[in-house]
């Protein structure tokens, strides 16, 4: 199957929305940490550098043909799972988890990078499947080899992480054909479940469902982040208050500006208006990924594309809620505009899948 | 790829959509609500949290001694904070901070900790602290430690002028004295500005709304030198004596103003109030604490006598055995004979002024004690003044008028008995006593405190002659130890036996009294001094503060002596001198004098003394200023051949 690759074949489009929704965050994370801690005086440069790396990574993914990296399915894999047990013994903890693990003066999340190891193993094992739908033991079998990787984020504890792979696996096997009355089992299923998790859940995870529901609560406590982000959107108004204008930003009352709650500091600096203008882009993004799943040249590469498109919605859906008040605080980036290398890499590698799939959609 | 697969696929792409666009336009609607329909709301909420209304202190205005020393100033002063969130560890922070700020390490450990479980993010550790505290906390050079500047109310002459200063509550605000009587014009208006601060509370920008007023600068009457004498002497005559409590009024009796008023015990009005701590040093017992005047009254009893049943000094009283109300009058120490009313306050003799006050009778007497002002508040414009106790006339009994005669059954204070003194010194005027001179607002002019028109008590003439009788006290009667070195002085002296009202009794121990005035001729002060609980008579406990305290005054306000210095031996002829010129003054007619005899120089200006003498080819000794009171030798008599006339003037 080989044959020549070209960049002009690229999803220019794709990649177009993509860079102009970076462009923002680059903006956003200068605004929100310019005249801050000299610890994050310079994010805004190292997101730049994060991003040219993403565009070399995306290229290099994408000029390996999906078939041979599904190929490799089971070495990564055991690969995936191998590294996430070592995040345990060598990993870098802080902020009371351990979830990076130091590599040449850089620390890598690795959960962050197992999401593509999964979209990759979903797309291989609903490719291999004999019949239109999919039977309860393979759907068991699938999730099993889901649940290992997401048990070990769980534990780091990441619970953020590991809960965006989830949408990898219920969309490949939504799309694959599940039977309906699997659906509604399932969903019974985690009627049930997502209750009795309750118990295990860690403290602070509980704080912030309670404080979800009622952030007044405990304002300055587990409720404070809630509160100031719902603030900081709701003082931005309808055309915001200018670059490096906003006072929950610049007074830092905001938590975290520039990573995961930089959609609130966006907000409130560009308004209603501004944030009508980036969700259009992310909309556009969606739907660029939908049209590239559409267009895949065979089932493996349709789903490749519909599970990128499966963590990028369930990632802007989960943040973006998150800021609003709409979901309790998970503590997952917004791809693309947070600043953070681990995430822009994987976004931008998830980027690469698709644009893999688009390059090899003329069967010849 | 299976057409049918891919319609099915398709299918459920679309119930994918829409359960994704359900999603969003949830979080679509919550951003139109917080964005544009409630941004109101929200925009107001950040302010409130991010915009802090601070209060620029308008610092209180100085209070000033007559002579411009200032008495109470407010300087600038730093609070310490912390910031509790940003503390490394509440131990370390107590170890550090308790033993700089001389707090309790234990105490101070809890509240660093208990603020810092509370997630608070300003805790003030110590308010005003001292200069020294400040520098050596600031070289500390640690982050989490915050200043703020307040204004701290201070005393630099600690005691001196306490009662009449008072002091300020932790706010600044006046509690007592002159700083609560005239807290409003003291205070200033303080400014108000708004803070833009970041979540630790840090102020970034401040923009001022109002900006603060300064308080207006209070000039007392009051002048220092004289006040720290006079709490000196006072502090010794009471803790010497073993007293109780004491006060002293000094004032110029032809202007009202209180040149020093001191009470005993005193406080230091620096430090605040101690929890439990017994008030009673607070009190100003010069103002506030009432007693019976006793024997002192007796000037105010003759005098009306002298008024109303023409009574002269001359004049001889019964002063036998007198029974009054059922009750036998005693004398203090002996029985008397008949006496004339000079010796009878010369000796004070009880049953004499008795005497003096049934005869002059309720309704005169009453209208009397009511022209020296008592019964009634002097207006000093200081707190908490007591009006004294004066029964209506209609509530007393038959023999009240003469209890009152010697100064039982009423009771008045001590600046009230200034002001009925300065009645006598100044010639027959009640002019009420005043504290405060004049206020300055900062930049304005001075503006000088309205005196009220004093209002007429006495004939000059009885003044005068109540002058005469004052100075036989001093000369031949119980007053002897108030003699001052360089002046004529008139007094009376005062010992009321202090009534237990529990045992309906009269004690042991005396409210001993002076109350006197110098120079005579003229008098520049009235001093009165009260000791109470003393036992031994106001002649031997009183009347020596007195002479310290006049003494001293004299000095320090530059009164010209009237007489030569008690070392000499002619002090006995210059007190007969400045008797006379009393007496003299009444007389209107002036005697024609021979030529070659010494002209009567009697009213005349200094300039014109000079040109008479002159013309005469006499040789002037001239002393002091205003006009001639007094001369020797007396108009008309031979001049030996080489001594010069002395003449002493006064205003």
């Amino acid at each position: 199957m080989s044959r020549y690759l070209s960049i002009r074949d690229l999803d220019w489009a794709l990649l177009l929305i993509a860079l102009i929704i970076a462009s923002l965050g680059v903006l956003q994370v200068y605004s929100a940490t310019h005249d801050s801690n000299p610890r994050w005086a310079n994010a805004w440069w190292k997101q730049i550098v994060f991003l040219a790396v993403g565009l070399i990574l995306m290229w290099l993914i994408a000029s390996i043909d999906y078939h041979s990296l599904l190929g490799q399915v089971p070495l990564l894999y055991a690969g995936a799972v191998l590294t996430l047990i070592a995040v345990f013994l060598i990993g870098y903890r802080a902020f009371g988890s351990r979830r990076w693990i130091p590599l040449y003066g850089f620390t890598f999340q690795i959960s962050e990078f197992a999401k593509l190891v999964l979209i990759l193993l979903v797309a291989r094992f609903l490719t291999e499947l004999k019949s239109d739908t999919l039977e309860g033991w393979e759907l068991l079998k699938l999730a099993g080899l889901v649940a290992v990787p997401m048990l070990l984020v769980m534990k780091q504890p990441d619970l953020g992480t590991s809960l965006t792979y989830l949408p990898i696996l219920a969309v490949g096997v939504f799309l694959a054909g599940l039977r309906w009355k699997y659906v509604v089992l399932v969903a019974l299923a985690l009627l049930v479940v997502l209750p009795a998790s309750w118990f295990v859940l860690q403290d602070y995870q509980k704080a912030r469902l309670v404080s979800f529901l009622e952030p007044d609560r405990d304002p300055r406590g587990s409720g404070y982040q809630m509160i100031q982000s719902r603030i900081a959107v709701g003082a931005g108004g309808m055309w915001g208050k200018g670059v490096t204008r906003g006072s929950q930003t610049q007074l830092r009352f905001l938590p975290v500006p520039h990573t995961d709650f930089i959609f609130s500091a966006f907000a409130e600096e560009h308004g209603f208006v501004g944030v009508i203008v980036v969700l259009t882009l992310y909309f556009v993004l969606l739907l660029q990924i939908v049209q590239n799943a559409q267009t895949a040249p065979d089932r493996a590469g349709m789903y490749v594309c519909m599970g990128v498109f499966a963590v990028l919605l369930f990632h802007v859906l989960v943040n973006v809620g998150m800021v609003v008040g709409r979901m309790p605080v998970t503590g997952i980036p917004l791809p693309l505009m947070s600043a953070g290398g681990s995430n822009t890499l994987s976004t931008f590698l998830m980027l690469g899948l698709v644009n893999n799939v688009r390059l090899r959609r003329f069967v010849n | 790829m299976e057409d049918r697969a891919r319609g099915q696929a398709n299918r459920r792409l679309t119930v994918l959509a829409c359960a994704a666009a359900l999603w969003a336009a949830a979080i679509l609607w919550k951003l139109i609500h917080l964005q544009v329909l409630h941004h109101e709301e929200y925009a107001r909420m950040a302010e409130a949290q991010q915009i802090r209304a601070v209060e620029i202190a308008a610092p209180r205005g100085d209070i000033l001694d007559r002579n411009g020393q200032k008495m109470a100033i407010s300087v600038e002063v730093d609070t310490v904070f912390v910031n509790p969130m940003r503390l490394p560890d509440a131990a370390v922070a107590a170890e550090v901070l308790a033993p700089v700020l001389n707090l309790d390490r234990a105490g101070l450990h809890q509240r660093l900790k208990a603020a810092k479980e509370e997630k608070q993010g300003f805790l003030r550790v110590k308010r005003r602290i001292s200069r020294a505290e400040s520098e050596q906390l600031r070289s500390l050079k640690l982050e989490w430690i915050e200043f703020e500047k307040e204004s701290q109310r201070h005393y630099p002459n600690i005691t001196v002028g306490a009662h009449v200063l008072g002091a300020v509550d932790h706010e600044e605000k006046g509690n007592g004295g002159v700083e609560l009587e005239w807290n409003e014009e003291l205070e200033g208006r303080p400014g108000t500005a708004r803070m833009l601060t970041d979540v630790r509370r840090r102020g970034i920008e401040q923009q001022v709304e109002t900006e603060p007023k300064a308080g207006t600068n209070l000039t007392l009457c009051l002048d220092e030198r004289i006040q720290f004498a006079v709490e000196r002497e006072l502090r010794e005559a009471v803790e010497g004596s073993r007293c109780s409590t004491g006060s002293v009024v000094v004032m110029n009796p032809h202007t009202g103003e209180v040149l020093a008023m001191a009470s005993y015990p005193s406080f230091d009005p620096n430090k605040r109030p101690e929890s439990g701590e017994d008030q009673a040093a607070r009190l100003n017992v010069a103002i506030s604490a009432p007693g019976e005047p006793g024997s002192l009254f007796k000037v105010f009893t003759v005098a009306a006598g002298i008024e109303t049943i023409h009574l002269r000094p001359e004049s001889v009283m019964p002063c036998g055995h007198l029974t009054l109300g059922g009750r036998t009058v005693h004398e203090a120490k002996h029985f008397f004979g008949p006496m004339s009313v000079a010796e009878i306050l010369a000796k004070s003799s009880n049953v004499g002024a008795a005497q003096i006050g049934l005869r002059v009778g309720e309704e005169r007497m009453y209208e009397y004690v009511r022209r020296f002002g008592f019964g009634r508040r002097t207006g000093l414009q200081l707190p908490a003044e007591s009006p004294g106790m004066l029964r209506r006339v209609e509530n007393w009994e038959p023999a009240s008028a003469g209890y009152i005669a010697f100064g039982h059954e009423i009771a008045a204070t001590t600046v009230q008995i200034a002001q009925a003194c300065s009645v006598i010194a100044n010639g027959g005027l009640l002019v009420k006593p005043r504290m405060v001179l004049k206020k300055q607002k900062p930049g304005g002019i001075e503006e000088k405190i309205a005196a009220e028109p004093p209002a007429r008590a006495l004939r000059p003439e009885t003044a005068i002659k109540m002058r005469q009788m004052m100075e036989l006290v001093v000369l031949q009667g119980t007053g002897k130890a108030a003699r001052l070195s360089g002046y004529t002085v008139g007094g009376k002296t005062g010992s009321a036996q202090i009534y237990d009202f529990e045992a309906k009794r009269y004690t042991h121990a005396y409210n001993a009294s002076f109350m006197g005035m110098a120079p005579l001729t003229n008098p520049s002060i009235v001093v009165v001094v009260t000791i109470n609980g003393a036992h031994e008579y106001g002649g031997a406990v009183a009347a020596p503060v007195f002479q310290k305290v006049a003494t001293e005054a004299l000095r320090v306000l530059d009164v010209p002596k009237d007489l030569p210095d008690a070392a000499t031996e002619e002090t006995t002829d210059t007190e007969r001198l400045v008797a006379d010129a009393g007496r003299r003054d009444e007389a209107v007619a002036k005697t024609p004098v021979k030529p070659g005899r010494v002209p009567d120089f009697h009213g005349m200006t200094m300039r014109a003394v000079v040109e008479t003498a002159s013309a005469e080819g006499l040789a002037v000794l001239v002393n002091g200023r205003g006009i001639v009171r007094a001369q020797e030798p007396p108009p008309g008599a031979e001049l030996p051949r080489g001594s010069r006339v002395r003449v002493l003037l006064a205003k």
